[in-house]
């Protein structure tokens, strides 16, 4: 109970003098100003030939044994932690073999040498690359100790990975954190598994979150890169919009459903029941996908690339992947104790708040901008607190992704809709109406008091008046206009953009219902695979609400069908973000009406804000790849506590089996065991 | 926080029960919170929404951009059952896409939309409320690329027993943000 100064780990902190539950005195700045130092763009991490890993990835997990850490039992274990067999084998892999290798390692907070944000100083605000960088959220704030903050590599910024369709990626993730778990600088924790979210790869690459792996292991991901259909939909790759952009700036063309084409992701840890705990430390980054309908250079005419802001192939002599004015932004709140080093309330269950905003890590940085549009991908990493984004001064931003998905049809709007945690809200700004010397903010109008939901959104004045109790709200970013473009400006944002696939001629074979609750229920009592908190799911009204497990199956659909599945929240004094893994879905409804689901929401989406008391209703497909796979509630302290549950799709073929057996991951090897429980609907 | 130890990463060599079990004894006993508790049913929703008739001027400029056509406010109270001390709340939505503004006289005639907008906001329910809102609006001819914007002040006015929007005005007037919101720094 020491952590919260206080008796009881449901009580709010006894230092809440501002009213945000960090568990401690407000976070002190050491002098710090606002916008006082610029923001570093993502770290992107090297792509490089597979023939570089070594050892070489293998289909089936590799069970080299290796000698264990006594701190972790000792004996012998396999080098790599995916669970053995041919049912986590990587599925397509002779069809769909990795041509990429990412590699990079987990380990604690560290001096970045090696920052390649592969674009000139002058677009990252003056920031010398060659220039070591601490580990700190601002050049005035202490550095961090390694045990406070784990992130891919243990440097800053986060790191990107920019892949491209048609173009399959190993990515090769080695777990260097302590054998000690209690060296875990007061929480975290030191196993771990990565989620791509929102991939659509086998179960195997999903980071399930029972398939963890432990210190000293490795992690292949096999990320295949490919468009959801690729199986039923354009297989002979014949439709240049269903491609991925060459060097030489052409198309490959690939199969699948052209209008599944995803463009912004993210990467973060899913340990059970640590969700929280270690994307609040750090184990979260960003992932490029390129196409050649946006494949990052706005000057080549093609008649499928959207030439959406990014960069010029003929400056850069990149043919995709210009990130010149294509930024992308992590938002996240943060706290820090008395001595500067990242703190957490891991008892506040409601939801952790931290009261400092970062983006990119970085305390209320500024970056300067030129009199041009860009793209800004952005992406709220917190762990339980909602943005809601306008600009200083009210001017219009085109809104044209949400989640990893380009919109049909781009949509103009001077305050974004509320943005839960996990959401992608892809935006263009154009500055081009500023003067040099001018600069504006971003401004965050969402309101909390503690982590179960907004309390209020505000209006600009309210939000730059500095009287809201909250130290979130009110500006975060300062843009400061720069210079005029050095060429004009030639990006565009067509009036369409990404139509969504038709399911219309796809009968549904059943619907399901998901009603997120406080107050749950444990059925089972597994040491691994379950866990109790105060949150819970209840499926298709039957069991009550339940707490999670990993072993358990709440739903099974059949491969190659079509569902409608509605998300109803149980309560109106908290506010949900719904994540379902593996395939995007379209929104059919919210609130039980088409007309309620705005524009910003008509394409497809893989995180709802269900409002309080809300629902919405989606639909969704399950094809191509297997396995077990998430829903959950991206409010990661929910998450953890326990509102998260496993379904499964086991009809692929062999080498599945119906039903999975769950994962058991030890250092000395990975087990398995029956399914704790299969809800009566499941299958 | 620095001698922060964190129960759930022993818990592996607890039962979860146990440890849950220890997390709850304590929680009663220190304070007997209500937060965690049995479920009850969860929300009650009223949905109301009005529609207005509104006009206003907007300057951009040196040009003066006359604003009509309705606009409807839907409203959503809603109220957590499984606790007595979490306040109502009204989830509010704009929907501007009626409006349309055309510039004065002695001018080449334009239209300018507000597009599909719509405003969303998340606000404690109280008897009357005041929003500010910004709306772009643009050039029909062009897109939304060249868009402008402008204040809606909206007063709203709700039956407290009922908990339906009953009543609303919009006013609208020039951005005054765009001089307020913006600053300047010394280029280097």
């Amino acid at each position: 109970m020491i952590p919260i100064s206080g008796l009881s780990p449901f009580a709010r902190s006894a230092f809440a003098d501002s009213n945000i539950p960090t568990g401690l005195p407000p976070s002190p700045l050491f002098g710090v100003q606002d916008f006082s130092t610029p923001m570093p763009r993502f770290d992107v991490l090297p792509r490089q030939p597979v023939s570089v890993l070594n050892p070489a990835p293998t289909a089936q997990a590799n069970t080299t044994q290796q000698p264990v850490d006594p701190a972790l039992g000792g004996g012998t274990g396999p080098i790599e932690g995916r669970p053995p067999g041919p049912i986590w084998a990587h599925q397509q892999f002779a069809q769909l073999p990795p041509v990429i290798a990412i590699q990079a390692t987990m380990e604690g907070a560290k001096t970045n040498n090696v920052y390649n944000p592969t674009v000139p100083s002058l677009q990252n605000s003056g920031i010398n690359p060659a220039t070591p960088i601490p580990f700190q959220f601002h050049p005035g704030l202490p550095v961090q100790n390694v045990l406070k903050d784990w992130t891919y590599n243990g440097t800053i910024p986060p790191k990107l990975m920019v892949v491209r369709y048609g173009e399959p990626v190993l990515f090769r993730l080695r777990n260097k954190l302590p054998v000690n778990q209690n060296q875990n600088g007061g929480f975290g924790i030191h196993t771990i598994s990565t989620h791509e979210h929102n991939g659509h790869h086998g179960a195997e690459n999903d980071g399930f979150t029972g398939a963890f792996f432990f210190p000293n292991q490795f992690y292949d991901y096999h990320y295949p890169i490919v468009l959801a259909g690729r199986n039923s939909i354009n297989t002979t790759a014949t439709d240049a919009r269903a491609s991925g952009p060459t060097d030489a700036g052409g198309l490959n063309k690939i199969p699948g459903d052209w209008h599944e084409t995803m463009s912004t992701h993210w990467f973060h840890d899913h340990m059970f029941s640590f969700t929280a705990q270690n994307v609040y430390k750090g184990m979260a980054g960003m992932f490029n996908i390129y196409s050649g309908l946006d494949r990052g250079a706005e000057d080549i005419v093609d008649g499928v690339n959207l030439r959406l802001p990014s960069g010029r192939a003929s400056v850069s002599g990149k043919s995709w992947g210009n990130l010149d004015y294509d930024v992308n932004l992590m938002l996240a709140d943060k706290a820090w104790d008395s001595t500067g080093q990242l703190a957490m309330d891991i008892f506040e269950f409601d939801g952790f708040l931290g009261d400092r905003m970062t983006v990119n890590l970085t305390f209320k940085p500024f970056m300067e901008v030129e009199r041009r549009k860009y793209r800004f991908r952005i992406l709220n990493g917190s762990v339980s607190r909602f943005f809601k984004i306008a600009l200083s001064d009210g001017s219009p931003m085109i809104q044209i992704a949400n989640d990893g998905n380009l919109l049909p049809h781009p949509v103009t709007l001077t305050q974004l809709d509320e943005q839960g945690i996990a959401e992608r809200y892809d935006i263009v700004i154009d500055f081009s109406r500023y003067t040099v010397g001018q600069k504006i903010w971003m401004v965050n109008l969402a309101e909390h008091q503690d982590g179960k939901r907004v309390d209020k959104d505000l209006s600009i004045a309210e939000a730059l008046s500095g009287n809201s109790p909250d130290p979130c709200v009110g500006k975060f970013l300062e843009f400061r206009i720069a210079r005029n473009p050095a060429q004009p400006d030639i990006s565009q944002v067509p009036s369409t953009l990404i139509p969504n696939p038709d399911l219309s001629a796809i009968p549904v074979a059943r619907e399901r219902i998901f009603e997120f609750n406080r107050g749950a229920n444990q059925t089972t009592n597994d040491p691994v695979s379950s866990f109790f908190g105060p949150w819970g799911i209840e499926t298709d009204n039957q069991r009550g609400t339940l707490a999670a497990d990993f072993g358990r199956i709440s739903a099974a659909p059949r491969f190659g069908t079509r569902e409608i599945w509605t998300l109803k929240n149980g309560g109106g004094g908290w506010d949900h973000p719904i994540h379902i893994h593996f395939e995007e879905c379209q929104t059919l409804a919210r609130d039980g009406s088409a007309a309620n689901v705005p524009a910003w929401e008509r394409g497809r989406k893989d995180v709802w804000r269900l409002r309080p008391g809300g629902e919405v209703r989606i639909t969704l497909q399950f094809r191509d790849f297997g396995g077990m796979f998430m829903e959950h509630c991206h409010n990661t302290m929910h998450e953890d506590n326990a509102m998260l549950l496993r379904w499964e799709i086991d009809d692929n073929g062999a080498p599945f089996l119906r039903p999975l057996p769950t994962p058991r991951p030890t250092p000395q090897g990975v087990t398995f065991v029956p399914p704790t429980e299969i809800l009566p609907t499941a299958f | 926080m620095k001698t922060q130890v964190n129960s759930k990463t022993g818990r592996r060599r607890f039962s979860a029960n146990v440890l849950t079990l220890l997390i709850g004894v304590v929680a009663v006993l220190a304070l007997g919170n209500p937060s965690v508790q049995a479920q009850t049913t969860g929300t009650s929703t009223i949905d109301s929404s009005v529609t207005i008739a509104t006009t206003g001027t907007v300057t951009e400029g040196t040009t003066t951009v006359a604003v009509n056509g309705s606009v409807t406010i839907k409203c959503r109270r809603v109220i957590d059952n499984t606790s007595t001390t979490l306040a109502p709340l009204v989830l509010l939505d704009f929907d501007f896409s009626q409006l349309q503004g055309t510039t004065g006289s002695g001018k080449t005639l334009k239209t300018y939309v507000t597009g599909d907008n719509h405003a969303t906001a998340l606000r404690p329910f109280q008897a009357s409320d005041t929003i500010v809102v910004t709306v772009p609006y643009f050039d029909s001819a062009t897109d939304g690329q060249q868009a402008s914007s402008f204040l809606a002040t909206a007063a709203l006015n709700f039956d407290t027993s009922t908990g339906k929007l009953t009543s609303a005005s919009l006013t609208y007037g020039t951005n005054v943000f765009k001089s307020s919101g913006v600053g300047t720094f010394t280029v280097n």
